[in-house]
């Protein structure tokens, strides 16, 4: 979703106002009634419906479900409704529990948009007798929602319920929905399934399934004399899945994906964020590179006033292209991001009103605004670039986009050695692209003289590896005399995309922005307050705001660090050596201290074992259930975790059992090694596991299974400190 | 971010008009000096007041509860939601907070219903503030009006509140038409202050005391009537136009009150006699007979919590919550009542406060009971049924009702009656190991078994899990999540019978129980390691279990050929009105015999207790972290 889009919602539900009178209207009464004529006439013979033997030790079998769509214009205004039935059966007092509250919206008047929401229920006994639950009657109504609880439901019976949602739009000239990306299958298996999409014909629609999910069948198409729709397809036996580790679904799992669009002319057809079929008759079942290129060939024309970078870049020399850019781009991230960060947080907390301070402040409120931007600084420069448009990869390859919302822009600068900018926040770095996008296809958009889009090629985006990837923690270990515990400094540096979470985990902003304000020479919105009485409160409040949150911070972090050792820990103290902000290479690197009670150490007679594999953190663990996989493997990055474990051995004690710390099990999906060694008395332990792939075929999970059991295995091996 | 960014930018000018007055130095050091106190809290009420007053409205006694609260920011800022609960009895008429300059600060309030997640739906709501404490010693004063329309439903006010108080006064005052006790629990270890004087036609009474802290922020503590410092306000009679009205003068009157509400519940239903006789028509016995129907309510009738109004003392018909095949409380102890009532026994709805409510039935107040049960009359006993425990066997009672008073419908009169209490040894759980030790690893056959309330504790979590899913959750169960434990072989007894013992009998494997070093084998081998680190370290409050438990542990470790003993932990035994604790090992022939045995007696353990406690607890610790070592000869 981009950005206006996503405003323009929030916006909406900060200024909702419900105003539904109490009582229905007629209008409503009508509605309700026609809904249930419509779902319920047909009436189903349940009694030939007979659940597959291989399901009936399931909770509940969906025998029925169905999801409709339509869009149509009543009048002058534009109307969308979503029907579900489902038909459930309830096969043990789990799922009757489970299904026994619903809670659901209140019809209600949203900035002026009519909301409708009708839920129908129904229960079917196993003696084919039809109750209709009267949900006026039962629903309670409260003030966010409404809530019914099922009378008469009982293990055996079958639940068949419809929510209905309906909304009405007032005239508009151009209205795009909420695009629909979906996967056919529940928690609970299904029997049969039904999809359809029906509409008007003033809307245009791009409509796709996915992943062997049935073709999309016609049903009804536009004609003269038929002014709707129907699309849609049907599907039986849809298998329930318990989403394993590492999976996207949309990807794998058969689906459906639209976008419906409507337009009154062409001209507020071009202004539409979206890939629209030529006609409005026809269907859009794929996008070609031609059309991504017509979307946004005007889109990204150079932009923004440079005046604040040309008066940084002046007088600087660089030995590069790259190393310009590089400046310059972090010389906008933050003149025109961590600059303000402090505005946001005086204002929030209402220490002071800070924006008066800021004249004519650049923002950028998108992607597509930021790299216009840049590409003005790189035009100025006579830099070439390309723009790249590429797409996650849960959300499948870039050839079955159709969802524009599914889009990321990357910019690709031509220098030497090409560099790619993407991400816009106070942690973005130069050559660091969302890991979604990396290692998949993409398109280029030509610019020719560093101004005009005139081509578009397929390309790849760059792919990182497990090395640059990693997370390194040093832990120097110290027992207590008396062995009734152990102190711990450890010392963690992370690069790459292991990075990017742990900035954002380990980080505040008083971590970093002081150090921007002086890097670049630009002043802290406290000190821009001309009367000294009032800077003076002002920072006093501030100063209070900042020791409260590092305490917060610190008690955070305690708990963060505590949960990856899976212990309780005392003494925590947590110290920033380095904020990593400035390139892929660039390390975070932070040290803590704390110290741990017994809960590694077991006395052994006159000896001690330590539980040092413990030390290494969590491991994941494949149990008995999930050691087969059908699924294929997908993950967000190669990524690496190293660890170098120190211990001092105490005097007049040396180390037994090393021999069973050294392991290595690599193969080509990754692998785990560890390597121990006395030296001067201090044992050393390292430890690396890492995966090297983004994405494994599910034919390579017992590969994969290997290396993590190992490591798993380590995390409990123990070594004997045993007296002399 | 950028979202945020944007929208700030939109706003207009607005929001700073607030006129923030500083604290005064003297605050300020104030402010420290009570952090050093209370260092773990942000902010302290500096002075807390509360008057009540009384007014007669409908014919009714309302009360109006004036609270004023001077709140100061010790810690360096703080940001706190200040809340005032009400609902469908009362409303809330002021709700105003003043700078230290006693100007009113324009701190912008919300009004919302409040859900309890234990409630389906309740008529709760909450008026809220979010204010901020920009510096250490800031501060606010608070003023709010409760009104409460019935006086039936004030039943009390505490001393304690979320914030420490520095200052702390209740002043009620009665006037000369309202009879009203007041009931003070809890004073023994607070110095509470307490003065009465006469003005004009009203008691004024007093209520001074200083230095309360905080409410305790601690699981599994015993109810706050039991903890805190408060009056119960036992509203007797009033006087109106000359005519006296009784109210809750002694407990028939609650009775009475409680009796009223269940008169017009409807009991004539032919859809409750034909399920009664169908759960009853192949029944040879009186007591197989009732089974059927308590049985069948506890399977069949979910619990589904309504608090609103008068719905929430009035029980719904039984007709309606066996239509339904839901209801609360009431409404299924209703239900009980009537399908007994019709299967020829003599059943009654019996109203009770559960084990969280620290009175009993010589308080005449609607605080005195949550809860609502169902009391069978047989062969000269009283024999009680709670149809919203699941699981439970006829005859069995919750801990959470055990030894308390309830009372009991007796036509136009009532029958207080304890519900009777049972031992720990009722609700034993055994762990029972045969172990040798195959390759490094611990394998052998393994046993649990569960009676009273620790087996209707185990079918309640098995039956809820899906069928599909219940045989690996059960793995998981027996290993504990540990996940170098692997189960196979499971044979069960029947898991859905409530009056049998449970057993559970399975091959257990450890693989990383055993740890070899040369020619010594270090094991560990109580890998479950109950009550590990369960020492109570800054706990204020007794430490209640859900019940009273008896935990038996019996390990036989065949020692391996060629292998001798050559260290065993320590035993130890630890035993009190409170709680046992022991555990023993020793070597049986070519055995090693691990005994363990965990007996919380009356299901709590109390601050008394604590040094004890932790002091087995660290004994226990060390016992466990400790290994057996067998030695190669």
């Amino acid at each position: 979703m981009n950005m206006n889009k996503a405003l323009l919602i929030t916006l909406v539900f900060l200024m909702s106002v419900p105003t539904f009178a109490q009582k229905k209207s007629k209008e409503h009464l009508k509605k309700e009634a026609s809904v249930k004529a419509y779902i319920w006439s047909e009436k189903t013979d349940f009694n030939s419906i007979t659940i597959p033997s291989d399901l009936e030790d399931q909770s509940a079998v969906i025998l029925y479900r169905e999801v409709k769509y339509i869009y149509n214009r009543p009048h002058n205004s534009i109307e969308y409704t979503k029907i579900e039935h489902e038909q459930i059966k309830l096969l043990d007092q789990v799922a009757v529990k489970d299904f026994s509250e619903f809670k659901y919206q209140k019809t209600e008047h949203i900035q002026g948009l009519l909301n409708t929401f009708i839920l129908g229920v129904k229960i079917i006994k196993p003696s084919g007798e039809e109750i209709e639950i009267d949900v006026d009657n039962e629903a309670i109504k409260e003030e966010d929602e409404n809530k019914l609880a099922i009378p008469n439901l009982e293990k055996g019976d079958i639940l068949d319920y419809y929510f209905y949602s309906n909304i009405i739009v007032s005239e508009n000239d151009l209205y795009q929905f909420d695009d629909v990306e979906d996967i056919v299958g529940e928690h609970y298996p299904i029997l049969d399934f039904k999809f359809s999409l029906e509409t008007e014909k003033d809307f245009f629609v791009s409509l796709n399934t996915y992943n062997n999910a049935p073709e999309l069948e016609t049903y009804a198409a536009l004609s003269k004399e038929n002014k709707t729709r129907l699309y849609g397809f049907t599907m039986q036996n849809v298998a329930s899945n318990d989403f394993p580790r590492w999976f996207y679904p949309l990807v794998e799992l058969p689906a459906y994906k639209f976008q419906v669009l409507f337009a009154r002319t062409r001209k507020h057809e071009k202004k539409a964020d979206a890939f629209m079929p030529k006609e409005v008759t026809t269907i859009k079942k794929d996008i070609n590179k031609e059309e991504i290129f017509n979307l946004y060939e005007d889109k990204f024309s150079p932009f923004g006033n440079l005046g604040d970078v040309e008066r940084f870049l002046k007088g600087k020399e660089f030995t590069s292209e790259e190393e310009k850019v590089k400046e310059a781009f972090y010389f906008i991230r933050h003149k025109y991001f961590t600059n303000y960060v402090e505005a946001f947080v005086v204002d929030e907390s209402k220490i002071m009103y800070p924006y008066g301070y800021y004249k004519n402040p650049i923002i950028f409120n998108s992607d597509e605004q930021f790299i216009k931007f840049f590409a003005a600084f790189l035009k100025d420069n006579k830099i070439d670039y390309e723009i790249l448009i590429g797409t996650k990869r849960y959300n499948g390859p870039i050839k079955d986009l159709l969802i524009e919302d599914n889009v990321d822009f990357v910019l690709k600068i031509l220098t030497e050695k090409p560099l790619y900018i993407e991400h816009f926040n106070q942690f973005s770095t130069v050559n660091q692209i969302n890991p979604l996008l990396e290692n998949s296809q993409a398109y280029a958009l030509k610019v020719v003289d560093r101004k005009h889009i005139e081509d578009i090629q397929l390309t790849s985006l760059p792919a990182s590896d497990h090395i640059i990837n990693n997370t390194t923690e040093s832990i120097a270990i110290t027992l207590l005399e008396d062995f009734s515990g152990m102190q711990i400094k450890r010392v963690s540096a992370t690069t790459g995309h292991n990075k990017i979470e742990a900035q954002k985990d380990r980080l505040n902003f008083y971590d970093y922005i002081y150090k921007d304000h002086e890097k670049y020479g630009t002043k802290s919105v406290l000190d821009k307050v001309k009367k000294e009485k009032d800077r003076l409160r002002y920072k006093k409040e501030y100063k209070s705001l900042i020791d409260k949150q590092k305490e917060k911070q610190l008690e955070a972090l305690e708990k963060q660090t505590a949960s990856e050792y899976e212990l309780e820990m005392d003494d925590y103290t947590f110290n920033v050596l380095n904020n990593g902000r400035f390139g892929v290479e660039d390390p975070l690197e932070f040290e803590e201290a704390f110290s741990l009670k017994e809960d590694l150490i077991r006395k052994a007679g006159n000896n001690y074992i330590l539980l040092i594999g413990k030390l290494i953190g969590g491991q994941a663990h494949i149990d008995e259930e999930h050691k087969q996989r059908d699924n294929n493997i997908y993950m967000s990055y190669p990524r690496s975790y190293t660890n170098n474990i120190s211990l001092a051995i105490p005097e007049g004690y040396s180390v037994q059992g090393l021999e069973k710390l050294n392991k290595n099990v690599e193969n080509q999906t990754g692998g785990f090694s560890s390597e121990a060694i006395v030296n001067n008395n201090v044992l050393t332990i390292k430890t690396n596991k890492y995966y090297k792939n983004y994405f494994e075929p599910a034919a390579n999970w017992p590969d994969m299974v290997a290396f993590l059991d190992e490591a798993y295995l380590f995390y409990d091996d123990k070594i004997l400190l045993k007296k002399n | 971010m950028k979202k945020i960014f944007l929208i700030i930018l939109l706003l207009p000018f607005i929001g700073y008009c607030q006129k923030k007055i500083d604290p005064t130095p003297e605050d300020i050091s104030k402010a420290k000096e009570l952090r050093s106190l209370y260092d773990e809290e942000d902010i302290v009420l500096l002075e807390s007041d509360n008057l009540i007053t009384f007014s007669i409205e409908d014919n009714k006694v309302a009360v109006n509860n004036y609270t004023k609260e001077h709140l100061m920011n010790i810690n360096s800022r703080s940001d706190i939601q200040k809340p005032v609960f009400y609902d469908g009895e009362s409303e809330i008429q002021k709700f105003q907070f003043y700078y230290r300059n006693k100007k009113e600060a324009r701190i912008l309030s919300k009004d919302v219903s409040y859900t309890d997640n234990d409630l389906f739906h309740n008529d709760a709501r909450v008026k809220y503030a979010n204010v901020d404490f920009p510096t250490q010693g800031y501060t606010y004063f608070f003023e709010s009006i409760k009104h409460t329309k019935d006086i039936k439903y004030f039943t009390s006010v505490y001393f304690t509140s979320e914030y420490p108080s520095v200052s702390r006064k209740i002043v009620v005052e009665i006037p000369d038409w309202l009879n009203v006790e007041l009931f003070e629990k809890n004073f023994e270890n607070f110095d509470i202050q307490k003065t009465e004087e006469q003005v004009g036609d009203k008691k004024i009474i007093t209520y001074t005391t200083a230095n309360i802290e905080a409410y305790y922020d601690e699981n599994s503590s015993p109810g706050p009537s039991y903890i805190y410092p408060h009056v119960l306000l036992l509203a007797k009679d009033f006087t109106n136009k000359g005519e006296k009205q009784i109210l809750f003068n002694e407990t028939k009157d609650l009775y009475t009150w409680y009796k009223s509400l269940t008169e017009d519940i409807s009991h004539e239903s032919e859809l409750l006699n034909e399920k009664v006789t169908a759960l009853t028509k192949d029944a040879t016995t009186d007591e197989e007979k009732i089974k059927n129907i308590y049985y069948w309510i506890q399977d069949n009738i979910r619990y589904i919590a309504f608090e609103d109004g008068i719905a929430g003392f009035k029980p719904d018909s039984a007709e309606s919550v066996l239509t339904k095949r839901y209801g609360d409380c009431k409404g299924m102890a209703n239900l009980a009542k009537e399908m007994l009532v019709i299967a020829g026994f003599d059943a009654r709805l019996t109203w009770i406060g559960t084990k969280r409510i620290a009175y009993n039935y010589s308080t005449p107040s609607l605080a005195v009971d949550n809860h609502m049960i169902c009391t069978l009359f047989k062969d000269g006993k009283k024999i009680f049924l709670d149809p919203t425990e699941k699981f439970s066997a006829f005859g069995e009672y919750a801990e959470r009702i055990q030894g308390k008073q309830s009372m009991i419908e007796n036509k136009d009169s009532f029958l207080l009656e304890e519900v009777p209490t049972s031992t720990s040894k009722k609700n034993k759980e055994y762990f029972l190991f045969n172990a040798s030790i195959v390759n490094e690893e611990i394998e052998g056959q393994a046993s649990r078994k569960y009676q009273g309330e620790s087996r209707a504790d185990f079918l309640y979590n098995f039956n809820n899990l899906e069928s599909n899913k219940k045989q690996e959750a059960l793995k998981d169960y027996l290993a504990r999540n540990n996940r170098n434990i692997f189960i196979s072989d499971i044979e069960t007894s029947n898991l859905e019978n409530r009056e049998a013992e449970i057993d559970v009998k399975y091959v257990l494997k450890h693989n990383k129980a055993v740890s070899s070093f040369d020619n010594e084998m270090y094991i560990d081998l109580d890998f479950y390691k109950e009550f590990d680190n369960y020492t109570f370290e800054e706990r204020q409050t007794n430490y209640n279990f859900a019940y009273k438990k008896d935990v038996i542990t019996e390990m036989r470790l065949k020692i391996p050929e060629s292998y001798t003993v050559s260290a065993l932990p320590e035993s130890f035994s630890v035993d009190n009105a409170n709680f046992k604790i022991s555990i023993s090992l020793q070597k049986e022939t070519d055995f090693i015999v691990y005994k363990k045995e965990f007996e919380i007696k009356n299901a709590t353990i109390t601050t008394s207790d604590f040094e004890a406690w932790n002091d087995a607890i660290t004994k226990l610790n060390a016992i466990y972290n400790e290994q057996i070592i067998l030695t190669k000869s």
